[in-house]
């Protein structure tokens, strides 16, 4: 063979193998609760479009099931390389050493900006100052009123209920057992429902999940109180979900209720009545804005043998968060997100304004304990079992302990 | 009481009444036992002589298997898991340290912990009410279904075939619908109540911790109405009809013979049937997670929906293991109970 | 008159049958109605603007495909269940001694634990021997131990109403104890063990739990557990999941509906005749 010969077929092979080599497939694990044809589902076959050399495999995993299920192929060995928690997880899971510490990655990332995230997002996903999740996307907690029934009790639909005080009056105006009709509809029920409902009111006087004895805190049960005690909600409120007491509004059993964004699809098709979004009430003027965190962060597990890759995915994901609201009907965990023409718009506007104060629940790796204490605290208060001050006495205690361990 | 079984009468169990036939020996349908001739029933001195493999066929050894094989089963498939919560009850055992043995051991610490939560009196009280209850009306509402079944008329056994229901849907789809049924403000039952004027206003059957518990049991007894009716119905057309027919004869009422005949009969139908209630009812789970999570303020919740939340809400599993290990032990109160009682069922 | 009695019983009968079965009769309707007619006050006998969704819920939720493997794992169970538990059954009817009570209390004793608390250390074990890699026969597996206490009791009882002469009097005959057990006292006690056998299929059928845990490809999934894909993280699409609930409850309903009253009843021809 000539040597001119050889060296072209010296070549060809060196470089041949190089292809091959930086082409070598990757499979990625991801589990998400969502359903076929959702999010995650959407984005992964985008993401592998344009990462030939990617595979994800897709696992669904009911929501009731993703930690329970996590925590049994975490300890087999068998844990996926990406899986999308609820919020108030992330320290749970980051805590007890399983998370991959995503800072130097983000820190390094051209996509991700951490500055871009609102607040509460980011801070849901950090712990011990370092950042272990990138937050997915963000729901919040506003305040939905049926404008038409607002008219005729003579309210005017243009001034929603802003502080506790004007809800109060409003309810009480709105109420017409006569009807069937409760003034606000809002759910106490004995999950973590409950505390992502209460902890608005408890941090806008001043508290927070820490300091649940305090006064501000007692001031916020004792409002739940005196709705249920006065009627103005349905006693049903300490058995039923968000979910079913957005029903009761949609079907014009309650003129008002608090709930987030994930209640459009059905409140648009459904409600036959002038429905508008309010945001969060405060305490009184001047208090402290602040409404609850919900959505997923989406983490990768430490046993990961494809970190890099999984974080190229989650860097997909996040520079496709301009579309999570049109597309998917949720809201970016960004402040940044330039939305087009976002559908139902005036309620987009409150509820992207009402996450700036949105604040995550803890971050705490044992966030369950806490929010079990401040549900009991709930029950017991809202059934007269004992008066507010000493359930939320109790649950201080049950919450001390588990912060000083 | 005579003895129980009669070697009459083996007739069609079916509904239409059958006269009795005095005992026939029908020609034997099997060929003469290889190594010829006939043998007597083999005598317990006999079976000590006979070889193992004799005894598998033909013996004791033949029983032994058998149950051997159940047993071995269960205690391959099922008896670690009791292990494996009994030690987790025993030791501190966090989140991510399941699958190893290997975890701090706890002592009695965990069950003082459980028993000195205040909810603890109340949710053992509701536990044991909730079974009481449950199983009462369930065997007296299947028992009473399954005898005014057995009654001749047209399409009786069709309709009693509906009742399976109960047994079929899921227990997500009942639980729904049991909430929304007991809804305070829009359910089915307060109408229903109202408009007939059974009730001044509207009960929260779900959220009135005074009645929350209630409620729960009354859908549960919906729940096992299939189980107890058909088992019953089972054990009910299995009695020879000419037995009632006699005791017609005699001059014995409806009650006399239902007291006398009926439930010494059904005895060990009966036993099995609350046997086993008592432990389904011990696990039902699906229902309180639907209709009130236990609450409110752990107004309905009972001991397995709380070891359910310590296990998996609040991810205390140590907590969650030891309510379990008191079930297990409830449990084999009720067994041990059940296995006594069926010293009596050999009358032969 | 003689002739009323049956029809006043018949007509006692179908009112019984319409209070139990409300519930049936409101999951049919609630799948029919909108999310918010649910919450509706008076509530609505019948749904205003009916969404049929049967077929689509059907096709979307690949329902054929989880039914099949719901059927297929509730088969299992119950051959298995009625291999393993009926001779125990059986000998445990036989004799009572100290022996059979031990045995007796252990089968009742090691199904105490709901499959929520079981399904964690069988899956740690499963995972350890490679069960996993066959995700249906492990539920069938646990399932069985769920199932079989219940099985061997029942059947037990079952055995105990034939009478202990008639195997004595097939032995006498010639018969060894299989033949005995397996000619004689089998088809005798036929009915009590086919009800038996049909209450395991239809809470097999029904299972939940091992197959969520246990089984990781969508492909083996079942219909139970397709059933939670209709719960969401916030919203739940009644209408949907009793929809689908009536596509998966309905046809078992009526095919045991059926099959109840042929066995409970007596099949026919007795055993001495």
């Amino acid at each position: 063979m000539s040597r001119t010969l050889r060296l072209l077929l010296g070549t060809a092979a060196l470089l041949a193998s190089t292809a091959l080599a930086r082409a070598e497939p990757v499979t990625l694990e991801v589990w998400t609760h969502d359903d076929e044809g959702e999010f995650t589902y959407v984005l992964a076959k985008e993401f592998q479009t344009q990462h030939p050399d990617i595979t994800v495999n897709i696992k669904h995993v009911a929501f009731a099931d993703v930690v329970n299920d996590a925590m049994r192929a975490y300890t087999t060995g068998s844990a996926p390389d990406v899986i999308g928690i609820d919020n108030p997880e992330t320290a749970m899971f980051a805590a007890r050493g399983v998370l991959l510490d995503l800072s130097p990655y983000v820190a390094q990332s051209q996509v991700i900006k951490l500055d871009a995230f609102y607040p509460g997002p980011r801070n849901s996903a950090t712990w011990d100052g370092k950042l272990y999740g990138i937050p997915r996307a963000s729901n919040t907690l506003a305040l939905y009123y049926n404008a038409d029934m607002f008219k005729a009790a003579g309210l005017d639909p243009d001034k929603p209920p802003q502080t506790w005080d004007q809800l109060y009056q409003a309810a009480k105006k709105l109420t017409d057992p006569a009807k069937n009709v409760y003034g606000l509809a809002f759910s106490a029920i004995a999950t973590e429902e409950a505390t992502f409902q209460l902890l608005p009111f408890v941090q806008s006087a001043g508290a927070d999940y820490d300091s649940v004895g305090s006064d501000g805190a007692i001031r916020a049960l004792e409002f739940w109180q005196k709705l249920l005690d006065e009627k103005l909600a349905s006693p049903d409120t300490l058995i039923r979900g968000q979910h079913d007491s957005a029903g009761t509004f949609n079907t014009g059993s309650a003129a008002m209720v608090i709930s987030g964004p994930w209640e459009l699809p059905d409140m648009s098709k459904q409600a036959k009545f002038d429905w508008r979004v309010a945001l969060f009430p405060v305490e009184k003027e001047g208090s402290p804005r602040a409404s609850a965190l919900g959505d997923f962060n989406n983490v990768i597990f430490k046993t990961s043998k494809h970190p890099k890759e999984a974080f190229m995915l989650l860097e997909y994901i996040y520079s496709q968060n301009h579309r999570n609201w049109n597309d998917f009907g949720l809201l970016p965990p960004v402040q940044d997100a330039k939305v087009d023409s976002p559908q139902w718009p005036k309620a987009y506007a409150v509820f992207t304004e009402q996450m700036q104060y949105a604040r995550p629940r803890g971050p705490n790796p044992d966030w369950p304990k806490i929010s079990k204490a401040i549900q009991t605290a709930i029950q017991s208060a809202l059934t007269h079992q004992s008066d507010a001050k000493t359930a939320l006495q109790t649950a201080q205690a049950t919450i001390d302990r588990v912060l000083k361990k | 009481m005579t003895s129980t079984r009669t070697s009459q009468s083996m007739t069609d169990r079916s509904v239409n009444f059958q006269p009795a036939a005095p005992a026939v020996r029908a020609p034997s349908p099997y060929p003469p036992a290889g190594g010829g001739g006939t043998r007597e029933a083999p005598s317990r001195r006999a079976l000590a002589r006979i070889p193992l493999l004799r005894t598998l066929r033909d013996g004791s050894g033949f029983d032994v298997v058998l149950v051997l094989c159940a047993v071995g089963y269960l205690l391959v498939f099922a008896a670690f898991p009791l292990a494996y919560t009994l030690v987790m009850s025993l030791q501190q055992v966090d989140m991510f340290s399941l699958a190893s043995f290997d975890r701090p051991f706890a002592g009695l610490d965990n069950y003082r912990d459980v028993f000195s939560r205040p909810e603890a009196l109340q949710i053992l009280k509701n536990t044991v009410i909730f079974v009481v209850l449950s199983i009462t009306f369930q065997l007296s509402i299947g028992f009473g279904l399954a005898l005014f079944f057995q009654q001749p008329f047209p399409g009786a056994t069709y309709i009693r075939g509906v009742f399976l229901a109960g047994w079929i849907m899921p227990a997500l789809v009942v639980g729904a619908i049991w909430k929304w049924i007991f809804a305070g403000d829009f359910g089915v039952l307060n109408y229903l109540l109202t408009s007939l004027h059974l009730t001044g206003g509207k009960i929260f059957w779900l959220s009135d911790p005074d009645v929350a518990l209630f409620a729960v049991i009354i859908a549960n007894i919906w729940l096992g109405i299939p189980f107890n009716m058909i088992l019953l119905s089972v054990g009910l057309a299995a009695i020879p009809r000419d037995l009632y027919e006699a005791a017609e004869i005699d001059g014995a009422r409806a009650f006399r013979r239902f007291r006398h005949i009926t439930l010494p009969l059904m005895r060990s139908t009966l036993g099995a049937v609350v046997a086993l209630g008592i432990i389904f009812t011990l696990q039902q789970f699906d229902l309180i997670a639907a209709l009130t999570q236990g609450g409110p303020a752990n107004a309905s919740n009972v001991a397995q929906y709380w070891s359910w939340q310590m296990s998996f809400q609040t991810y205390e599993i140590s907590a969650g293991s030891v309510v379990a290990v008191l079930m297990i032990a409830l449990v084999i109160l009720v067994a041990a109970l059940y296995v006594r009682s069926t010293e009596r069922e050999h009358a032969a | 008159m003689r002739t009323a009695k049956p029809f006043i019983l018949l007509g006692l009968a179908l009112v019984f049958a319409a209070i139990y079965l409300f519930p049936l009769y409101w999951m049919y309707v609630t799948a029919l109605k909108s999310s918010t007619e649910i919450f509706r006050f008076p509530p609505s006998f019948w749904p205003s603007d009916p969404q049929w969704q049967f077929g689509r819920i059907f096709a979307e939720h690949a329902m054929d495909r989880y039914l099949w493997n719901s059927l297929l794992i509730a088969v299992g169970t119950t051959a298995l269940a009625t291999l393993v538990g009926t001779g125990a059954a059986y000998a445990l009817s036989r004799h009572r001694n100290a022996w059979t009570a031990v045995a007796l209390f252990l089968v009742l004793m090691l199904q105490v634990l709901p499959p929520s608390l079981m399904v964690t250390p069988i899956f740690v074990a499963f995972n350890q021997v490679g069960l996993l890699e066959t995700p249906r026969a492990a539920v069938v597996l646990a399932q069985t131990a769920k199932v079989l206490p219940l099985y061997i009791v029942l059947c037990r009882s079952t055995f105990l109403q034939v009478p202990r002469e008639l195997e004595d009097a097939a032995r006498v005959d010639g018969a060894s104890r299989i033949g005995a057990f397996l000619r004689i006292m089998i088809p005798l006690a036929r009915n009590g063990i086919l009800v038996v056998s049909v209450l395991i299929f239809l809470q097999s059928f029904g299972e939940y739990v091992y197959s969520r845990s246990l089984i990781a490809a969508e492909t083996l999934q079942t219909a139970t557990v397709g059933l939670s894909s209709f719960m969401g993280p916030n919203t739940n699409d009644w209408g949907g999941i009793m929809t689908y609930a009536a596509i998966y409850v309905t046809p078992i309903l009526v095919v045991f509906a059926l099959l109840q009253r042929r066995i409970v009843s007596g099949l026919t021809a007795g055993a001495l005749k």
